[in-house]
């Protein structure tokens, strides 16, 4: 018996339905991707592209890896790389800073409600706001400087020297922004198994001891998150203190990747060189961004 | 693997189809209509240049009624960071403030040239060197900018000097610096480097006493000698600054703008080389030293030979962009902007020393009279002539022969191979 029209229609009914079912989710995340690929991915590619183009006399014209070459070349941007190694060198401090302070506050040392709040304070702070106040504070005639003469210790020159201009930016920014990983660590001290803390003390354990075999083990996963979140802070949002507090300077010894980038596309214009320079910078994020993702994901599986 | 291949794949196809990008545009889009014009400046926000541009603009107004003029006032320390901008998306406004020398040189494939349309007031204002570029003029001066070296009479008169007879040697300056010192503790020179601009302002004000004129004229002609016994002297002087403490304490951690003027003018420096455009200027610190106290004087002499003058360029002019739709109306705007009424309201607000030298200035002070006395036999000031690469170059080794990281050989040696490459 021929099939009937009834019957052919069903199964047509069915696979369009099916079809449909397919293609919802492309067409619900759609608008997500189009706004990626657009605003994210096209922009970056352009730069990338530039990157491959030259400056001035030769704008326009492909001029192949040269502007990399140039970078290279450049003991600028070499010593910004060398400050982007000093930063990696000097995170376990801006972490360790607010991982000892909730420490205390989390074990209820005197006064940790006022600490809490004050430690917190400097996070909102504009950077230019606390550039400027460091700027009066570690001039060479400044407070800094007179307290250390006063206690018969020679001047300082905070800003001035090239040997300590870097340190003195990078203990500033993490002044300013260690409240944040600060209010992370309590909230992972939220979840912390107080039985835990307890059977150590019963156990006759030192605070040392009590911090390194049960705090730590603990928030493994807390420090994980401070570390990506921390090292990704120093790495693009220091640009607004070395703006206001040494310009790169002195002798260019406070450079980073994304002052270099800013000079170089505004005063020196030169866009591409600046592209090539923010493709590295972008490269050297993936690279930090992807080995912290592993880590992650291999301390997820110990868990 | 597959997945990473398609991604691949779609990296490859997305560079492909960026490929004829360029990182400076080339377009020729206008910033403003027919009848509007566009105005990107720094100044035209300050209330001492308000009633500047309201005489602009009547000005201008008399010659075309029917077309609108919108000034745009950018923040200078990200003026040129902007305008990169601007130039690289070829949509950009129509007239253009520039400072003279590497900042409008470095830009001028983006302007029009307008010798045709100045050439009336060619006479009548000075600096147009310093908006130049292959025999073509790109802007017209506003102001003129150059480096007086500034003194404090009252701090003279304390360490018993005579204050009218400022010293006209290096040796004899480094004396009466001594004296000044040892009586009132003053230093002799008011120094800002953080930025590294010290150095410039140094080499411009100092050049004159150190170079003969025909090597002068020959560094500003574009023939520099860098390994000259006299050009090294100049640098030898600038770490002579430091080694002898005639600057300030941390000099290289001191901001010119304004910490450096600010030691000159609470008397904690004897000198200071300033500005003569719209800060750090006489004006500005006649109101602290008094203008009987504040004296101006030309650089030491060091080199026999060597003829002091004012180094001196145009300081600020307008220019016209090249997307801009009748660069005949925009060359009026700019002629506008640099009229003798609008300067002189320019000059009588914000104190700076003007492009036309026609304006009478007596009323301002000795300081002020002296450095208009000069400008007749005033030359460029050295390191305009320099591009913003090795001026750029030039304030870091500047830190660090301060420092006592780097010997003068050393540093003349990088600035021989940055001036040539730039």
């Amino acid at each position: 018996m021929p099939p009937t029209s009834r019957d052919r229609a069903v199964p047509r009914r069915v696979a369009g339905g099916r079809r449909a079912e397919m293609l919802a989710p492309f067409v619900l995340v759609a608008p997500a991707v189009l706004i990626l690929v657009l605003l994210r991915l096209y922009p970056l590619l352009l730069g990338v592209n530039f990157s491959f183009t030259g400056d001035g006399d030769r704008d326009g014209a492909m001029v192949g890896f040269d502007n990399y070459v140039d970078l290279l070349q450049d003991p600028l941007f070499q010593g910004a790389l060398r400050n982007v190694g000093l930063l990696v060198l000097l995170l376990p401090v801006a972490v360790a800073i607010p991982g000892l302070l909730a420490t205390f506050i989390y074990l209820r040392v005197p006064g940790h409600r006022f600490y809490r709040s004050v430690y917190f304070f400097p996070a909102v702070l504009s950077p230019v706001i606390v550039g400027a106040i460091f700027n009066l504070l570690l001039s060479f005639d400044g407070p800094v400087n007179s307290i250390l003469g006063a206690v018969g210790i020679g001047p300082v020159d905070w800003l001035g020297d090239p040997d300590v201009a870097m340190f003195a930016v990078v203990g500033v920014h993490v002044w300013a922004t260690f409240g944040m990983a600060l209010v992370v660590f309590l909230a992972g001290f939220a979840t912390l198994d107080s039985a835990l803390l307890d059977a150590a003390r019963v156990d006759g354990a030192s605070l040392t001891q009590v911090i390194w075999h049960v705090i730590i083990p603990s928030l493994s996963r807390t420090i994980q998150f401070v570390f990506v979140t921390t090292m990704i802070g120093m790495l693009t949002s220091m640009f607004g203190l070395l703006y206001v507090m040494t310009s790169g300077g002195p002798e260019g010894s406070t450079y980073l990747p994304e002052y270099y980038i800013w000079i170089q596309q505004g005063q020196m214009n030169r866009p591409a060189l600046a592209s090539a320079a923010s493709t590295v910078l972008f490269v050297i994020m993936l690279v930090v961004g992807l080995l912290q993702l592993k880590l992650l994901r291999r301390a997820g599986r110990e868990d | 693997m597959k997945q990473r291949a398609v991604w691949a794949a779609v990296l490859v196809a997305g560079l492909a189809l960026t490929g004829c990008g360029s990182a400076t545009g080339s377009g020729s889009s206008s910033g403003g209509s027919d009848k509007k014009l566009v105005v990107w400046d720094w100044k035209s926000g300050e209330a001492s240049s308000a009633q500047y541009v309201e005489k602009a603009k009547a000005d201008f107004a008399k010659k075309h009624k029917d077309v609108e003029v919108e000034f745009v006032a950018q923040p200078f320390d990200q003026y040129y960071t902007l305008l990169g901008a601007a130039i690289q998306s070829g949509k950009g406004p129509d007239v253009i403030l520039f400072n003279g020398g590497g900042q409008i040189r470095d830009r001028v494939d983006s302007l029009q040239p307008l010798d045709e349309y100045v050439g009336e007031d060619r006479q009548r204002l000075a600096g147009w060197e310093a908006f130049a570029k292959g025999g073509k003029t790109y802007a017209a001066p506003v102001t003129l900018q150059g480096h007086p070296i500034y003194y404090n009479k009252a701090l003279y008169e304390r360490a018993g000097l005579d204050p009218a007879k400022p010293a006209t040697t290096w040796q004899e300056f480094v004396a009466n610096c001594a004296t000044i010192t040892q009586k009132t503790g003053a230093k002799c020179f008011a120094q800002g480097n953080k930025e590294g601009i010290g150095i410039q302002f140094f080499l411009s004000a100092m050049a004159s006493g150190v170079l003969t004129p025909q090597e002068y004229d020959n560094w500003i002609a574009g023939k520099r000698d860098w390994n000259s016994p006299n050009v090294k002297k100049i640098f030898e002087l600038w770490k002579e600054t430091g080694t002898a403490k005639l600057n300030n304490d941390g000099a290289n951690s001191t901001a010119m703008f304004n910490d450096a003027f600010a030691v000159f003018q609470s008397g904690k420096a004897a000198h200071i080389i300033g500005l003569m455009s719209d800060i750090g200027h006489w004006k500005d610190f006649n109101e602290f030293i008094t203008p009987e106290k504040l004296g101006v004087m030309m650089a030491p002499t060091v080199t026999s030979g060597a003829t002091p003058s004012l180094p001196y360029d145009g300081g600020i002019g307008y220019a016209v962009a090249k997307w801009t739709k009748d660069p005949k109306v925009a060359a009026d705007l700019v002629r506008s902007l640099t009229s003798t009424d609008a300067l002189k309201a320019f000059y009588a607000n914000a104190g700076a020393i003007t492009a036309d030298t026609t304006i009478d200035v007596s009323q301002s002070g000795p300081a002020v009279t002296t450095i208009v006395g000069a400008l007749k036999t005033g030359k460029p000031a050295p390191h305009v002539a320099l591009s913003s690469k090795a001026l750029d170059l030039m304030g870091r080794l500047s830190q660090q022969l301060l420092s006592g990281s780097i010997s003068v050989d050393d540093v003349v040696k990088q600035m021989a191979a940055a001036d040539t490459a730039g």
